[in-house]
């Protein structure tokens, strides 16, 4: 048990092997060169040790006073070598920071201590543990609860926020990690290549049970996973009836929330959302404002902060206490989904039932359960 | 040449106070005589003595840490306690411990005595930065304590304004009112060296801990208004969401910006890592050259490289935020002014390797901290590479590979160059000496433990341990439990130090002047200094370090006295 430090952790994923590579390209060359430094040291130290019986004082030493070539010689090759770590970092660390197109969205909300996980065809997961549950025998294996389900060899992007406080999202079989900040979008990809179950932490320290906010991975192959979205197979504490998209159930939060009324494209006070995601469009006072998953967010909880042009600023903001973040990232799944002439009648009430099971979705691509029409 | 001392005496010496050079330590024995004293010397012991109680303080702090941490389920405190601790540790080692450590006791009592002046520009100033950081900290010591702080010592909003229920507004006050006493020191210092320098010490023959002090003073004057500014926000946000009528400055919910606050904290707080560290590179330069008997090898380099560092510090904070959501091509830009910034710190640790070649070198305790500063400090500096690199800090960020990382600067670069530095000027400081044999042994077991302590911690943040979890996954156990033992024998190396320093306060063999044989202007004077330092200005001639000629900076033999 004690002895179950391995010796190089897990790589799971594209990117842990080319963190991998990084960070022992770093680590041999900086080794050699400290190491080169220690060896000077210690054949100086034991070379030039001081020989004559009393201990200090003076004694006959050579006066030295620099290199001017040496001294260039040790600024310009670290510099180089310095160079060469962050020109490979930068390359690591954009391929980390874009994801491919085609990769699979999947919404993480975090919350004072835990993750709230959403995948478009509408499985929910919660990872770590609340306070509330956190009884006297902390520590080990109990403490981890529900599993995130990756699929093997298939591309996800991780739509990351908070409701509350800073958090980071971070799978070290993975190499990646990043914050979940409240009121900001940030993103991650994964490119899981090794089955098996792996670690997740909160890396950014959050309160009393930061150390709880902890929860499992689990890889498996990409039929078990889709037999997972559809709820037909079961992973343990993960399990979860399916219940809808999340864009299904964002079109019925626009509904509810009275979205609807003015984007409305029979009625329209305000713009028609369909296939704005990811586009630019005019803002009033001059200037272009591409419709990120940000931007989207920012429009619900503040939406007279950028208006688009052409309309009047009339629509309240929605706080957390009216639109809560994982609703907000269903109402943001339903605009994404929105195709050309696909927005619902205003008058359009033959909803499909919540519980429905949902087709499973076409590989690696989201889909809009935009209802009958 | 030596004219200084054996000039004969001149008829002011016939006044009745004539008679003062008496050392420094018995101008006055009352307790007023100490706390409104405004001798530079007497007010660098003050910090001292505070800053011993501090450590310790700290240091218990750490202790609780590691030994909670040798049980994967938190072997003594609960989560809540456990945050305080760390805290805590982190608060009172670096705003009472680290940043004014080397510059507010070493800068103090050494800057004016190594430029040959009678003391600093500004005394009064002086005495009052010691009571403002006196205020600042029990402010802060009194919120840790009765109550606790649960932030982290990084006290990133909304967490910090919002959402935790602990003393975040007296202790955010106390680091604000700490932060005047240093912008005081810094001032003061920067204006004695300008100002004070006795005839001949020109800039080109200015001990490098001088420079180093130089540089680390500019941090200080212009980097803590900033600290300043972002924690009078954050008390605002905090003490206003107390009052139930929140002002958003950093909570988004309010419409704020958590991140701006991490880009403003950073501007301070990456700077004052360098606070932390440039004044431990000067004493550094002081104890190699003097205990191998060498001129320092390229004195322009390591002096001009320690304001390149202090500038170039200024443009590297958000290397801190490279997984904080921040923009790309910022990420970008932050990790390649961080490469440069990297350059520097290279040159000085070849340039001091260097030093030691054709020297006569001998392993006092001053040159044993130095070298094992030499040793660690290079570790921790080299380890900050894959942290700057981009696509290695998205791992490693906010793992115990940071957590070593800094610790191997700061504990092993700082806290040695500290203690390195206590021991070489002891004797100048209390006029007596420590015992040769057990300064050996515990500056030995002070290195050893920190290795110990630390380097499993690498390994540990490799395989993705987060920091700050009083509880982790069991196969982490082993290496933490390395961790912890490596504590205790830092501790132990710690009781020593403490123990053989103050017996010999009490019955250590008297140094002379210039016990080590040194060369710079500190030890023209009796031990310990007389209270105005120096009988007669002193007339500086040559440079710092001329040890192969055995000339002190007057011109005078160096082994004489």
């Amino acid at each position: 048990m004690i002895l179950q430090t391995t010796i190089m952790p897990e790589q799971a994923s594209e990117m842990a092997w080319h963190v991998d590579n990084i960070i022992w390209f770093i680590t041999a060359v900086t080794g050699v060169t400290g190491l080169g430094v220690y060896l000077a040291m210690l054949v100086f130290c034991i070379q030039y040790r001081r020989r004559t019986p009393n201990a200090l004082g003076p004694a006959p030493t050579p006066r030295i006073l620099g290199s001017h070539k040496l001294e260039l010689a040790w600024t310009v090759l670290p510099l180089f070598l310095f160079l060469s770590f962050f020109a490979w970092g930068a390359w690591v660390y954009n391929m980390a920071l874009h994801p491919p197109p085609d990769a699979q969205e999947i919404y993480v909300v975090g919350k004072q201590w835990m993750w709230k996980v959403q995948y478009p065809e509408g499985q929910r997961v919660i990872l770590g543990q609340n306070s509330l549950a956190y009884g006297g025998d902390v520590g080990g294996e109990g403490y981890f609860s529900g599993v995130m389900v990756l699929p093997l060899g298939r591309p996800v992007k991780i739509v990351l926020t908070s409701e509350d406080v800073i958090h980071d999202f971070g799978i070290p079989a993975f190499r990646q990690k990043i914050d979940a900040v409240p009121g900001r979008v940030t993103y991650m990809w994964y490119l899981p290549t090794k089955l098996g179950t792996y670690d997740i932490f909160c890396d950014q320290y959050c309160g009393t049970n930061h150390s709880l906010m902890v929860g499992k991975v689990m890889v498996v192959e990409a039929g078990e996973y889709e037999k997972w979205l559809r709820g037909e197979w079961q992973t343990g504490p993960g399990k979860n009836a399916t219940d809808g998209s999340m864009a299904h159930q964002g079109r019925q939060l626009f509904m509810k929330l009275n979205c609807i009324q003015c984007h409305d494209p029979q009625k329209a006070r305000a713009p028609v959302l369909e296939e704005i995601y990811n586009t630019d469009r005019p803002v009033r006072g001059g200037g272009m404002v591409r419709a990120t998953d940000q931007y989207l967010r920012d429009s619900v909880r503040k939406p007279r902060a950028k208006v688009r042009e052409g309309w009047e600023p009339i629509m309240p903001a929605f706080g957390p206490d009216k639109v809560s973040e994982e609703e907000l990232n269903k109402v943001i799944a339903y605009i994404k989904s929105l195709k050309k002439g696909q927005s619902m009648d205003r008058t359009d009430v033959a909803v499909p039932p919540v519980g429905a099971p949902t087709e499973p979705p076409p590989p690696a691509k989201t889909t809009g359960e935009g209802g009958p029409k | 040449m030596s004219t200084v001392i054996e000039t004969p005496a001149p008829a002011s010496h016939e006044h009745p106070e004539a008679h003062e050079h008496v050392s420094y330590l018995k101008d006055g024995y009352s307790i007023w005589s100490w706390l409104f004293t405004v001798d530079h010397k007497r007010i660098g012991i003050l910090y001292l003595v505070f800053l011993i109680v501090f450590f310790a303080v700290g240091g218990t702090f750490a202790g609780l840490v590691r030994l909670n941490l040798i049980s994967p389920h938190g072997s003594i405190l609960d989560n809540d306690t456990y945050n305080k601790t760390f805290t805590a540790h982190g608060v009172v080692m670096l705003f009472l411990f680290l940043i004014p450590s080397i510059p507010a006791v070493m800068g103090n009592f050494f800057v004016p005595m190594m430029i040959g002046a009678k003391d600093m520009a500004f005394p009064k100033l002086n005495i009052a930065s010691w009571y403002v950081w006196i205020i600042g900290a029990g402010c802060a010591i009194w919120a840790l304590l009765a109550g606790g702080l649960d932030t982290g010592w990084t006290l990133y909003p909304p967490y910090s304004s919002r959402f935790t229920h602990t003393n975040v507004v007296p202790g955010v006050f106390g680091v604000f009112v700490m932060g005047f006493s240093s912008i005081m020191t810094g001032l003061n210092i920067i204006v004695t060296i300008h100002r004070m320098r006795c005839p001949g010490m020109t800039w080109g023959r200015l001990p490098l801990f001088c420079w180093a002090m130089y540089a680390t003073s500019l941090i200080q004057l212009l980097a803590t208004p900033v600290l300043a500014i972002t924690l009078a926000l954050l008390m605002v946000e905090a003490a206003s969401n107390a009052l139930g009528n929140p002002i958003g400055i950093f909570d988004p919910s309010l419409d704020g910006d958590p991140v701006l606050f991490q880009h403003m904290f950073w501007f301070y707080s990456h700077p004052a890592v360098y606070i932390m560290i440039i004044p431990g590179m000067g004493v550094v330069s002081e104890i190699l050259t003097c205990f191998s008997r060498k001129n320092i090898f390229g004195y322009t380099a390591v002096a001009w490289s320690s304001v390149g560092i202090a500038i170039i510090g200024f443009l590297v904070w958000a290397h801190h935020m490279f997984v904080a959501g921040i923009s790309y091509y910022a990420a970008l830009l932050f990790s390649f002014l961080t490469m440069l910034v990297a350059v520097p710190s290279a040159i000085k640790v070849f340039n001091w390797t260097s030093t030691l070649y054709r020297g006569a070198i001998s392993f006092q305790a001053p040159m044993i901290f130095a070298l094992g500063f030499l040793v660690l400090f290079t570790i921790g500096g080299l380890t900050g590479l894959p942290l700057a690199t981009l696509g290695s800090d998205i791992h490693l960020h906010d793992t115990y590979y940071v957590v070593a990382h800094f610790h191997f600067v700061m504990v092993g670069g700082m806290v040695l160059a500290f203690l390195g530095a206590l021991h070489y000027w002891w004797p100048k400081m209390f006029g007596v000496m420590y015992s040769d044999f057990w300064s050996r042994i515990g500056s030995i077991l002070v290195i050893v433990g920190y290795i110990l302590t630390f380097m499993p911690q690498f390994w540990l943040g490799y395989h993705g341990m987060p920091r700050r979890y009083p509880n982790y996954p069991p196969e982490f156990q082993f290496l933490n439990i390395m961790s912890t033992a490596g504590y205790t024998v830092q501790l132990a190396g710690f009781l020593t130090i403490l123990t053989y320093l103050t017996i010999s306060l009490f019955n250590g063999k008297k140094a002379g002047p210039n016990p080590w044989a040194a060369t710079g202007l500190e030890w023209m004077t009796p031990s310990p200094p007389i209270t105005h330092n120096f009988d007669h200005t002193p007339r500086v001639v040559c440079g710092p370090y001329e040890y192969s000629l055995n000339l002190t900076q007057t011109g005078e033999r160096a082994d004489v006295r």
